[in-house]
């Protein structure tokens, strides 16, 4: 025998995957405009910032108001807009190609793949969430030192991660699982579309205003307003619940597809 | 013989409530196997089953001496497979599908993309490599599934159906270079209803007939190409001809006028005929092994004219 080669580790392979949907994804107009889009927020509120700053010391009075969740609250959309378009032609276009056979006959297997491909979602979407938010976070440490303790700045930035990990999974999952689904990117986005706005829409119309949030896009208001609006606890727990299983739910839908499909 | 690198017991595959595979058995130890066998056998089933992706309801698979599909992913890792129904991996390049196929198979990058132009560069792929590969010709695909399959340096190549949908020179040239693989060391299953393509590269052939093995062995074995078997053509062989040629060591021989059948002696040698003929004032067109060709060989098999091995 030549050599005793064995197989690459699971994270060897789930990166290679994700790496190439990225670079692909960043191939197209659309992904493009989508990911310098989702680049103005944090350069919007970072000027808002420095020139709030600013004023702060000229007039000698604090102006009380926090950036962060603002910020995130504007920040999920572009985000939202740009996972959509990162994933819905992910699984739906191997799909249509017939490829799926040319991962089974390598050494992947479907949680690598479905794994891959979540990823290839979530790492942006987390990395836009995340990386404004900590330069804020730093910024406001470093510029109001007097009026921001230390350890609030690392309490300000475990929450802006824990917030990112949870909305990049459930948009990766609410993306993905819909491109698993079916054979052509538009109606996996159509179907993502519906995930967004449906259950919550429907939801409301039972129970009013009062009711769990159990869309994606509710989920993720309720979630930010409990990690940094110290709103009802409950319903933050439920939203963060709701988030996760979209993810565990995109992710299992891939898998199931890619098992039956990832054969002769 | 060499060692087997592909030994099949009693391997039995169900796939949706049909038992598609009833009890292979085979010992492939051939530099190059053809797996042969009318559409719907079970070849692509074999195939998913040797590479783990399918499971076998019951029997045993070693592949390169790794218990499949127990260590089915470092086999995938140690195998090229071109498959057929399967294109180019979509949204990129001809060089970007080769260059992740070599990361999948455990290669970093850098060393993939090393790797990839130096296949597609055996592979005559020039400046073609970095256009779409969704507007390739079916030749150029062929080219980069073949070079997807090659760009990890596998010690064994699975070629499901390589040849289909390509003109004659392209079929040709994909032959050469499946040969030059061969020679070079390499391991070969091929897969191919295409009989000439198995002749031109195989020195042993598995047969499928029905999901059970019809033939198993060395090409030659099929053929009856070994048995020595050997066909004149001419003018003058007559009872005295013949008769002298069986004094001589010649057996089992028959015909006579225009052509004659005999057997070769042991030692193979053939002076002794040629010695007789120019003796006797024989005019001897042609000589040759009197054997089918694989094509007539294996329809005989698969109609029942000759029994399994």
């Amino acid at each position: 025998m030549v050599s005793e080669r064995r197989a690459p580790s699971a994270w060897h392979v789930i990166r290679a995957i994700a790496r190439r949907e990225i670079g692909i994804a960043l191939r197209r107009r659309l992904v493009r405009l989508l990911f310098l889009g989702s680049l103005v927020p944090p350069l919007v509120f970072g000027i808002i910032l420095v020139v709030r700053l600013m004023a702060e010391k000229a007039v000698g009075v604090n102006l009380g108001w926090d950036p962060v969740l603002r910020f995130l609250q504007v920040q999920v959309a572009p985000v939202l807009l740009l996972s959509l378009g990162l994933g819905t032609p992910l699984v739906a276009r191997d799909r249509a190609e017939d490829v799926l056979y040319l991962y089974a006959v390598r050494p992947v297997a479907p949680w690598h793949y479905a794994i891959g491909k979540m990823l290839a979602v979530a790492a942006p979407a987390f990395g836009l969430l995340m990386v404004p938010g900590f330069l804020i976070a730093v910024m406001r440490q470093g510029v109001l030192p007097d009026q921001v303790h230390f350890l609030d700045s690392i309490l300000l930035v475990a929450k802006i991660g824990l917030a990112a990990l949870f909305l990049a999974v459930a948009y990766a999952g609410a993306s993905v699982g819909p491109s698993a689904a079916v054979k052509r990117a538009r109606w996996a986005l159509l179907l993502a579309l519906a995930l967004f706005t449906i259950p919550d829409a429907i939801n409301e119309l039972i129970f009013g205003n009062h009711a769990f949030a159990i869309g994606p896009a509710k989920a993720s208001e309720a979630m930010l307003s409990m990690l940094f609006q110290g709103a009802a606890t409950g319903r933050g727990v439920a939203a963060l619940a709701v988030l996760l299983a979209y993810g565990v739910l995109g992710c299992l839908v891939t898998l199931v597809r890619v098992r039956e499909e990832m054969r002769p | 013989m060499s060692q087997a690198w592909i030994d099949i017991r009693d391997l039995r595959l169900e796939r949706g409530g049909r038992l598609v595979l009833q009890g292979v058995n085979a010992s492939l130890a051939g530099r190059a196997v053809g797996l042969v066998g009318a559409n719907g056998a079970g070849k692509s089933t074999l195939i998913g089953a040797l590479l783990g992706v399918l499971k076998p309801s019951s029997g045993s698979i070693r592949v390169l001496d790794l218990e499949i599909p127990l260590r089915a992913m470092d086999l995938r890792a140690r195998a090229g497979v071109m498959a057929e129904q399967a294109g180019v991996f979509p949204g990129g390049s001809g060089v970007d599908a080769v260059v992740f196929a070599g990361m999948l198979s455990g290669l970093s990058r850098r060393e993939s993309l090393r790797r990839s132009h130096r296949a597609l560069d055996a592979l005559d792929m020039g400046e073609e490599r970095y256009r779409p590969a969704h507007g390739y010709s079916t030749g150029m695909k062929q080219r980069t599934k073949l070079a997807m399959s090659l760009v990890h340096d596998p010690e064994i190549l699975i070629l499901d159906e390589p040849t289909v949908g390509l003109d004659p020179i392209g079929r040709t040239q994909l032959l050469r270079l499946i040969r030059d693989l061969r020679d070079q060391g390499r391991r070969i299953l091929l897969s191919t209803h295409v009989l000439q393509d198995a002749e031109t590269v195989c020195d042993e052939m598995l047969l499928l007939q029905g999901g059970v093995v019809a033939f198993s062995g060395a090409v030659g074995g099929l053929t009856g190409a070994e048995d020595g078997r050997m066909l004149a053509t001419g003018s003058g062989f007559d009872a005295a001809f013949a008769s002298k040629l069986g004094e001589l060591g010649f057996g089992e021989i028959s015909g006579s006028g225009e052509r004659i059948v005999f057997r070769s002696r042991a030692d193979g040698d053939l002076m002794p005929f040629w010695r007789l003929a120019a003796e006797s004032g024989v005019e001897v067109r042609f000589l040759g092994r009197d054997h089918p060709t694989l094509e007539e060989a294996v329809i005989a098999v698969m109609e029942g004219g000759q029994g399994g091995k």
